[in-house]
Formats: C-alpha cells, sequence, structure tokens
C-alpha cells in the first residue's frame, strides 16, 4: 500500500483547530492562526502594487520566504504530528516519497491548495499541479501564488534536503502557471539551488 | 464565549470557511514574516498599508456577523470582534471605551509572542496588524465605516515582553 490521497484528505480535513483560554492556537510546535484567505490576497496585492517597478522582486521575495519559513518550521510540526502519524504513516511504504505525497495531501485537506505531485524525481525534482488555491483570487499581474511557492520548496527541504531544522534554502521553488494568469491550474516546479 | 461559530468545509475545493468567510490555516513565522515585511517598506507606507488591509477586511467580517446575527448594541457588537481575536488565534484582548475612542490591553498576542519567539524582543512596537484590527472593532462597534477611528499602539508586548495597550480615538 502507498499513501491513499483521497483517504488521508478526507481524515485530516476532518481536524478543527481553536483557539485555547488565551486565545492562542500552540500545534505543530508553532503558535497557529487562521485568518481570512481575503485578508491576506488583499496585503500582497496592495503591497505589489504599492512598490515601485524596480522592488516589486524584492516584495514577491519577500511574500514567498513568508510561506517557505511558516511551511519549514510548521510542516515539521505537520509531518511529525500524531494526527499525521495516525492517518498517513500506516500507509507509507515508499520512504520520503510517500511522506511526501502525505504531505501534499495535508496541504489540500488544510485548505492551502487542491494540488498534488504530477512529477517526482527522489531528491532532485517536483512538479506540483494545483486545481484551486485561494491565491488565484488574488487582484494584480501574472503569476501571483507566492505562499504556494514557499509551501512547496518548505516540503521539497522538509523531505529531501538536510534534517530538520538544518536543510533550508536546499531547493526553489518556480510557478510556471497560474489559474490566477488565465491558465486552467496553477504548476509549481521544485529544483535544487 | 457568546460568538456563534460556523465551520464549514467545500468538499471539492477544500477551502474551510468560518461563518461564510474563507479562512486558512498559518504560522506566527507568516504573520511575523508579514509585518517584518511591511516595516520594510516603510517607505511605502508598508506599516500603514497592513493596518489599512486589515481594517477593511476585518470591517466586513465584524459587520456581515453582527447584520446576519441582529447584534445591536454597541458592546455586543464590540464584543464580536473581541471574541473574533481569539478564534482566529491571535491572542485575547481587554476592551475599554466609547463612541468617541478608548484603550485596548492585549494580554496574549500571536504577533508579538511569534515575533519574540522569532527574533527576540524587538526596539519599537510592531503589531500594526492588531492596530487596523482594533480600529475595524470600533468602527462597527458604533456603527460607523472603516476608516473611522485611528489606533496608537503605546505600549508593546513584543518591546517589553509584558502586555500591549492601544489606544483608539475618533478620526
Amino acid at each position: 500500500m502507498t499513501v491513499m490521497r483521497d483517504t488521508v484528505v478526507k481524515s485530516l480535513a476532518k481536524i478543527n483547530i481553536q483557539g485555547d483560554e488565551n486565545g492562542l492556537i500552540p500545534e505543530y510546535d508553532v503558535l497557529v492562526n487562521q485568518l481570512p484567505a481575503a485578508l491576506l490576497n488583499l496585503f500582497s496585492e496592495r503591497l505589489m502594487a504599492a512598490a515601485p517597478p524596480e522592488r516589486k522582486a524584492t516584495v514577491a521575495d519577500g511574500l514567498v520566504r513568508a510561506a517557505y519559513e511558516c511551511g519549514y518550521h510548521t510542516g515539521c510540526g505537520i509531518i511529525t504530528s500524531e494526527a499525521f502519524n495516525d492517518v498517513v504513516l500506516p500507509m507509507v511504504t515508499e520512504g520520503e516519497k510517500d511522506i511526501l505525497r502525505g504531505a501534499f495531501a495535508a496541504f489540500t485537506a488544510w485548505g492551502w491548495a487542491k494540488s498534488g505531485i504530477v512529477q517526482l524525481k527522489d531528491g532532485e525534482r517536483m512538479v506540483i499541479r494545483a486545481n484551486d488555491y485561494y491565491e488565484a483570487d488574488s487582484g494584480g499581474d501574472g503569476l501571483r501564488a507566492y505562499m504556494l511557492r514557499g509551501l512547496c520548496q518548505a516540503f521539497f527541504d522538509l523531505t529531501y534536503a538536510d534534517p530538520y531544522p538544518n536543510g533550508m534554502d536546499t531547493f526553489v521553488c518556480q510557478q510556471t502557471k497560474g489559474i490566477e494568469a488565465g491558465d486552467p491550474h496553477g504548476e509549481f516546479v521544485v529544483t535544487k539551488k | 464565549m457568546s460568538l456563534k461559530l460556523d465551520f464549514s468545509l467545500d468538499n471539492d475545493t477544500f477551502r474551510h470557511y468560518l461563518n461564510g468567510h474563507a479562512v486558512v490555516m498559518h504560522s506566527h513565522h507568516y504573520l511575523a514574516l508579514m509585518t517584518k515585511l511591511a516595516e520594510e517598506f516603510d517607505t511605502i507606507g508598508g506599516p500603514q498599508l497592513l493596518k489599512d488591509v486589515v481594517e477593511e477586511s476585518m470591517w466586513a467580517v465584524f459587520n456581515d456577523y453582527v447584520t446576519q446575527n441582529n447584534q445591536s448594541t454597541p458592546l455586543q457588537r464590540c464584543n464580536v470582534g473581541r471574541e473574533y481575536y481569539s478564534v482566529y488565534g491571535l491572542g485575547k484582548m481587554k476592551v475599554a471605551g466609547t463612541e468617541n475612542g478608548g484603550e485596548v490591553c492585549l494580554i496574549r498576542s500571536h504577533i508579538d509572542e511569534g515575533w519574540i519567539r522569532k527574533w527576540g524582543r524587538h526596539t519599537k512596537p510592531i503589531n500594526h496588524f492588531t492596530c487596523g484590527y482594533i480600529a475595524a472593532m470600533f468602527a462597527v462597534a458604533f456603527n460607523k465605516p472603516a476608516k473611522s477611528y485611528t489606533v496608537v499602539e503605546t505600549a508593546s508586548m513584543a518591546v517589553t515582553g509584558a502586555e500591549g495597550t492601544f489606544i483608539v480615538t475618533l478620526s
């Protein structure tokens, strides 16, 4: 048996996180928040629009970086969590490849993107296709799924780079297609830096 | 908590909703770095831009809730914003004030505590997000449009490690 994506997605999507008595959500070794997606999109859109042309790439890099660090640290907490162990690990038969499949099922279940791996070369290259993601609703020009780029890179680093926390910035992710730019789906390619 | 919470899931897209608004989970790393990014773009108004985005977005959420749930008094309407803050995982606040303004005490803070976890204490207030949030909360509480209140963080948890204070004035 390998990881059955639909089973994992359905199981993990049911998990509901809520604040404690202090209004904080300490989960996965981080403090979690759950904010309106429209707010996050509007921030990216407005900051990109406000930046002068010569600094737009710096804004984009900053948005990707925010998601990358979030994904790297939170992702480690997710793939070592009790929920992930209960749902995904019993299906793992192909080692790292299955952990990564499970991680992208979690990626879908938690509402970041309805996405999956379409090509994978162990430790070298991965192509992700996303058929729905909240950043597709953002305004602006061009490809702008900054959060997804950061998360794809983070999950590949967690799987194939040096063990956490020493594997940061080993791989890089580029977005090659985007629903927000008129493509039928989003596409994200992770390669060695 | 008196806030009604309707969490739902779109079984096709797997997007998550809270009271009809799409919500998504991230960590303190994300908000800390978003805050830092806004600060790095201070010359083009990054911190104010962050405040404005939060105020506009949260005003819409609070206004939808009070309208749909017939919350009519300022106390009821203000409580919506205060309780949502904790539901979002942003922390815990105490609110005092009138239509002319007031004071908000931040007892716990995802953003400040997240910043300290990531980089240690800072030299100046960084919680632009909560300034915008409080402005929206007061505007909806007193049935006013967004941009009706000015909020200044006068004591910062990110600086002192103790409770934060925000002063609210009618613009």
